[in-house]
């Protein structure tokens, strides 16, 4: 038999991720209010819920960022922190995306109204030929959470959209998403329409996707390739903290 | 130094030699294989993602291991010389043991007699006419004539006054063979053979399906309809990516790479033709008609058809239509004299196939609605009744085939197929030998049982918690692996290697639950696109070589299928092969095959708003959730909120 015992003893395993809880949530919140439940809503997916605590702690005039610091982010960055530490996978980290949108869908034009201003602007969409866009749904989503204008292209976006848009937003960063063997050709393609407009020096460019690799992005001549959303994220915020005045 | 060096793959059985090959340094293992000639299988398409291509170098230089070797194989696996073929180069004279021998001896295919197509109901009328003439053969020299125009003038109702080159080559011999005795074969009115001598009662025919994994035949009296021999066996193209999407991207812009897969699957299918001939006894030059049915990019690649944007959105097929095509353009040279029939396609990832299997399940004739899944790598999910037919494609990934789980195999020797719970965790493999490795519906039954015996969740999480209210025998199978990941061991193997033990990982149940979910989110979506309920669902039809292995309850419980009850789901086999013998054995089958195409509505998955939300919903189990360890301390204080089921 196999050495049991000690890999028995062992099954509690590697360390898991835990809820940050928010330093001095009670001060920003009216007395007798609780976020745990919010935090738990998150985490779960169950946005349902989550649309109708957000909608009554507006209706309570709390804080929009308030609402997302204290309120959204702890369940959804917990289940973020997981999913990169491997121990949740695609579906709950979708599920849990699902509700922090409901969250977000009502946060976001208060945040709008009160002059927000975001850490940097980026444009993301799937590749040509591609019409998958779940992975890249998640990286709008953390890319929001981090402060990022974000616009989403969709999927099957033409590279000439993908200039178009980076021109006319002044965009910082542009990801280019393939979730198929047959389609990470695109990426290569796309960032070559960038060089033949002249706009490849005004922006990073990042790939990711399931079939892609950091030699994938060595080769198509990305700036950076994160292997989940949480590593895209990461890279990001890296690359906007360089001036932009210093690409060009 | 030379640029060359030599590369030695050890034999693996009795059955086959050694090979050296010269290649140039640094080329992949894999490459070399393919110059000398070895197959290797390279399931996740060379891009290093799965184990399947591994080898072990045994002599020569060591070549340095690559990151995805390390991830893949491990440390262990490494240092004991083992390499994914796809990915190492080699840097001087190596000799190389090709991996496989997870012997996939006795992959459970279909076997062809598991399906016949049911004569009685079908007319049979094949559009092969043979008949019978005595021509005469020119006598006067100032007589304008020729042999053809002697040999159409004695055949009764001509329709049709061209002769191929292939047959005028043969007329002169025989014409004169047996005095001017000949047999005129026809399809639908053209002359597509002409013999010597009474030859009427010998007409065949062979039907193909041709999947992304395997390829069956079976060969027709078309006389009778009845069936005298049948071949199978795994897809030759295999060895160049297990899934669809792998064979697309492998021989995308390339031509050269599409004309190795296209003249693997000739090869194949000229080998069937001549096994089934030759063990029914039948002369090749007497099959006249050939249906071939197969997805639409086997349909594609096997023509010679270039692929490249069946891989890119909107994925469009190049040719949709019912095609004939003589054997000999192909070529098929095992069956000179047959007239090759190639299904029509509904979309690009709803092949041939899938309207084979319509053909032979009578969805477009049924009153009730009737919901036909296909389960493999590429899924397809058809629903309706006469009224109105949709259907969709639902991309399943080649897990529930055994490929990128950790110890997952085809059905094949060695493979756990059976999974109960008395006592402890009993695993049964097919051929009754220790087991080797998981396939498709062992991994279906695992998972299920790790359900039913709350071990995992409906997310698919690994029971953490109160782990000692578990039996013993059942608790210690819950194991960290070498890698910090969590896993089930279903098999415990011997010490010393004799036999291997036998896990399910926590990655092996996301890809389970991404596999199943593509399929069961197509099922909903057609659901919801015809507005149809469970309850209006008089037949679920599960077809293919999988769906005979599956537990239809396992299958229910890990939400593969809808909770119908057990009357409402059938398993009909072989339905695309069926499908095939129906269209060989007659023309009104085949014309019914393009009607068909031209009424049914596909339904693009990916472009339907409400397919992420379905899709997410799918992906979880029956049963229901734990309380994750961070919030179970949590729990305690926690005030009742009212739960909504997602």
């Amino acid at each position: 038999m196999m050495q049991l015992d000690t890999q028995f003893f062992d099954y509690e395993g590697p360390e898991e991720p835990e809820l940050m809880i928010p330093e001095g949530w009670e001060d920003r919140a009216p007395a007798g209010w609780e976020w745990e439940t919010l935090w738990e809503a998150v985490e779960t997916g169950d946005h349902i819920y989550t649309d109708e605590r957000v909608r009554e702690a507006i209706s309570l005039n709390i804080d929009p960022r308030v609402i997302l610091d204290d309120g959204l982010f702890p369940g959804f960055n917990l289940q973020a922190d997981r999913f990169s530490a491997q121990v949740i996978f695609i579906p709950e980290m979708l599920i849990s995306a699902r509700a922090m949108k409901a969250g977000l869908a009502l946060i976001r034009p208060l945040l709008a109204a009160q002059a927000e201003k975001p850490v940097g602007t980026f444009v993301i969409g799937t590749v040509l030929g591609d019409m998958h866009d779940i992975g890249q749904s998640i990286v709008t989503i953390m890319l929001e959470n981090a402060g990022f204008n974000v616009i989403n292209l969709g999927t099957d976006v033409h590279p000439d959209r993908f200039i178009e848009t980076a021109q006319k937003e002044s965009a910082d960063l542009v990801g280019f998403s393939a979730l198929l063997s047959t389609t990470v050709y695109y990426q290569k393609v796309t960032i070559e329409e960038f060089l033949n407009a002249g706009h490849r020096d005004k922006v990073k460019i990042l790939v990711g996707g399931a079939p892609t690799t950091q030699d994938w992005a060595d080769e198509c001549g990305a700036d950076g390739w994160g292997k989940d959303a949480v590593d895209a994220v990461k890279l990001a915020l890296k690359l906007v903290e360089t001036p932009r005045a210093a690409w060009n | 130094m030379s640029n060359k060096i030599a590369v030695t793959f050890a034999r693996l059985s009795q059955r086959n030699e050694a090979k050296s090959v010269q290649v140039a340094r640094n080329i992949t293992i894999l490459d070399a294989a393919r110059q000398a000639g070895v197959d290797i299988e390279a399931t996740c398409g060379l891009r290093g993602r799965c184990r399947s291509c591994r080898v072990k170098i045994i002599k020569g230089d060591m070549p340095p291991p690559t990151v995805q070797d390390a991830v893949q194989l491990g440390h262990d696996e490494v240092l004991e010389g083992f390499r994914l073929s796809c990915q190492t180069r080699m840097l001087g004279d190596t000799t190389v043991m090709p991996m496989p021998p997870k012997a996939e001896e006795g992959h459970k295919i279909l076997a062809a007699h598991d399906s016949k197509a049911d004569t009685s109901v079908l007319h049979l009328d094949s559009g092969i006419k043979k008949i019978l003439v005595q021509s005469d053969t020119p006598v006067e020299e100032h007589h304008q004539t020729s042999d053809v125009e002697e040999i159409l003038s004695s055949i009764p109702d001509l329709k049709s006054t061209e002769v191929a080159l292939r047959c005028i080559r043969k007329i002169p011999l025989e014409l004169r063979k047996q005095n001017g005795v000949l047999t005129i074969t026809g399809f639908n009115g053209d002359i597509i053979d002409i013999e010597a001598g009474d030859t009427t009662d010998h007409s065949y025919g062979v039907a193909f399906d041709i999947g992304t994994t395997s390829v069956v035949a079976t060969l027709l009296d078309l006389q009778t309809g009845e069936q005298l021999a049948s071949a199978g066996g795994v897809n030759a193209q295999a060895v160049y990516g297990g899934d669809l999407m792998s064979r697309i991207a492998y021989a995308q812009f390339d031509t050269k790479k599409l004309t190795t897969l296209r003249a693997k699957i000739i090869n194949q299918v000229n080998e069937y033709i001549r096994q089934c001939c030759s063990a029914a006894n039948v002369n090749p030059d007497h099959v006249y008609k050939i249906v071939i049915v197969g997805n639409t990019c086997m349909h594609h690649i096997f023509l010679g058809i270039d692929v490249s944007y069946l891989g890119l959105a909107p994925y469009a097929p190049v040719v949709r239509e019912n095609l004939v095509i003589p054997a000999e353009e192909l070529p098929l040279k095992a069956a000179p004299n047959a007239q090759v029939c190639m299904l029509p396609i509904i979309a690009g990832f709803v092949g041939a196939d899938t309207v084979a299997c319509i053909l032979s399940t009578r969805i477009h004739e049924s009153d009730d609605i009737r919901v036909l899944v296909d389960i493999g790598t590429n899924g397809e999910v058809v629903m309706g009744s006469r009224e109105w037919l949709t259907a969709c494609s639902a991309p399943a990934g080649p897990a529930l085939e055994g490929a990128q789980i950790r110890d997952g195999m085809r059905g094949a020797v060695g493979a756990v197929e059976k999974v109960e719970v008395k006592d402890d965790f009993v695993c049964s493999t097919i051929g009754d030998v220790p087991a080797i490795g998981i396939c498709g519906s062992g991994l279906i039954d695992a998972a299920a049982r790790l359900i039913d015996q709350q071990l995992m969740d409906a997310n698919g999480n690994f029971r953490k918690h109160d782990l000692d209210e578990l039996p013993t025998d059942i608790r210690k199978r819950l194991i960290v692996s070498e890698h910090g990941h969590r896993e089930f061991v279903l098999v415990w193997g011997e010490e010393g290697g004799k036999t291997n033990a036998v896990g399910i990982t926590q990655g092996d149940i996301r890809q389970l639950q991404l596999a199943k979910s593509a399929i069961y989110s197509g099922i909903r979506l057609l659901q919801s696109v015809m507005n149809i309920s469970d309850d209006e669902i008089e037949q679920l039809m599960l077809c293919g070589g999988f769906g005979n292995y599956i537990n239809m309850e396992s299958a229910k419980t890990i939400r593969l299928l809808p909770g119908l009850s057990n009357e409402h789901i059938s398993y009909v086999g072989n339905a695309a092969l069926l499908g095939a013998q129906m269209a060989l054995l007659s023309e009104a089958e085949r014309q019914n095959a393009y009607e068909i195409t031209q009424d049914i509505q596909h339904v693009a998955l990916a472009a339907r708003p409400d397919f992420q939300d379905i899709f997410v919903d799918s992906m979880t189990f029956m049963g229901s959730r734990f309380p994750t360890s961070a919030r179970s301390s949590r729990r305690k204080k926690k005030n009742q909120r009212q739960k909504h089921v997602v």
